[in-house]
């Protein structure tokens, strides 16, 4: 039909040129940060199926803006980690009721895929952390992001870095010095 | 112990590796084309032609097994799983009235839905001013507009929600009619400001999964089309539009998007 061989053209045309670019541009950063991303996303969540949840959201919302994303100018991996720890801390806020307990149960069956670094304390102290703290060390141990660039990536003041630094530390001794 | 080297050695340590599929790139790489067409501007509406005749819902029907398994996520959900009033549409559409057609639709009177039933026919007569339908951004019981908590009342959202865009201003919730996470993104100041109509529902116009561009287009003459994308302006406060992403041929999602949003990414 007429119709649609009109709108079949249209449709051609306003695919074709910038867009398959942009889009082959933002394929390849997926493919070369995923890894890395994932890797972020398990230190982040504390699992690495949250990690993959995390990393395809978070990659899906910046893709679909990525023209916008390149033009600020800022790296787009620095800012994709940075929605990731915000994303992160706001989608545990929904769900904190149900983490309440962070202690494990010692009886029971680990998913084999949850098991890998599961008998590491310091995982375990770290899984204790509220987000934002866990962000915190995250940032700055994985990272190796300074004060300000921490505060800058989460929105917070230096202040309440240095003070969720230094909380989070304390606890994660207190932790450890139990077991 | 010092426990500074303890994280970083933690930290660099293999196991945090997270194997993915070979297709992770292209899942993302889907899933942000979709956002992008969801977002799509509708700046550009005007309306040609006029229904005459439209209802106040949609009327879900079991989807017919020929288009299952297509691009929607949400193919899988079944007509029991939801907890939305089924209400059947009280209306009959009685006449396109074509007014100035644009030069390419003279086709619609043609039109047919893949499941037999017949569009309305066009029947030329009236000369009215052109508008859009009338009709309220309602899906069962969530409304466009709805605060966060009037909509979590309703019981038909599932919780936890998750961040609609990189600030973290709106909120997206899963239904129980439509799995994906994002089937409605609710916003702090504009209350709900997208709904993803289940796989399995109608519009009144009879627009479903698996509707051809033409046949959106035979159905809302006043429909505007953004790269694959076509957007149907609704007459109704507060001002609403679906939005039927394609690919290219066939519906693969309808949408019911306020048009006042103030999500970044919806």
């Amino acid at each position: 039909m007429a119709v649609t061989a009109v709108l079949r053209l249209e449709l051609t045309a306003d695919s074709g040129g910038g867009r398959a670019e942009t889009v082959g541009d933002f394929a390849e950063f997926v493919r070369m940060s995923m890894p890395g991303l994932l890797r972020y996303g398990h230190a982040l969540t504390g699992n690495p199926h949250d990690a993959a949840d995390l990393v395809q959201s978070v990659l899906e919302k910046v893709g679909s803006r990525w023209v916008s994303v390149q033009r600020k100018g800022d790296d787009p991996l620095a800012y994709v980690r940075r929605a990731m720890a915000n994303t992160h801390i706001s989608i545990w806020r929904r769900r904190r009721r149900e983490n309440l307990v962070a202690d494990l149960p010692d009886s029971g069956v680990v998913a084999p895929e949850l098991s890998r670094l599961e008998n590491e304390p310091l995982w375990q102290a770290l899984r204790s952390l509220p987000p934002r703290q866990r962000a915190v060390v995250v940032l700055r141990y994985y990272e190796n992001l300074s004060e300000a660039e921490i505060a800058n990536a989460l929105g917070i003041s230096c202040g309440t870095v240095k003070s969720q630094s230094s909380k989070a530390m304390a606890s994660l001794r207190t932790r450890l010095g139990k077991d | 112990m010092d426990l500074d080297d303890e994280l970083r050695r933690l930290f660099s340590d293999d196991r945090l590796d997270v194997h993915t599929t070979p297709d992770a790139t292209d899942a993302v790489v889907r899933g942000a084309a979709r956002r992008r067409r969801r977002r799509s501007a509708m700046t550009t509406a005007f309306a040609v032609v006029v229904l005459i005749g439209s209802g106040a819902a949609l009327t879900q029907l079991p989807r017919s097994d020929d288009t299952a398994g297509d691009l929607l996520p949400t193919s899988t959900s079944s007509a029991s799983a939801t907890t939305t009033t089924t209400t059947v549409s009280t209306f009959t559409s009685t006449a396109i009235v074509t007014v100035d057609p644009p030069p390419s639709s003279n086709g619609s009177s043609t039109a047919k839905t893949e499941s037999g039933q017949p569009i309305k026919t066009t029947t030329p007569a009236i000369a009215a001013p052109p508008q859009p339908q009338a009709q309220q951004g309602q899906f069962g019981s969530l409304k466009l507009g709805m605060s966060e908590a009037d909509a979590l009342a309703t019981g038909s959202l599932i919780e936890p929600s998750s961040a609609a865009d990189p600030e973290n201003r709106c909120k997206a919730y899963a239904t129980k009619s439509v799995p994906d996470a994002n089937a409605v993104i609710i916003s702090p100041a504009r209350g709900i400001v997208r709904i993803t109509v289940p796989s399995y529902a109608k519009t009144p116009k009879g627009i479903t999964v698996g509707s051809t561009v033409d046949q959106v287009k035979a159905a809302y003459q006043n429909a505007t089309q953004s790269g694959s994308t076509l957007f149907a302006k609704m007459a109704a406060t507060p001002a609403w539009s679906y939005v039927f992403e394609t690919d290219g041929s066939s519906v693969t999602a309808v949408l019911m998007r306020l048009d006042a949003n103030d999500c970044s990414t919806v």
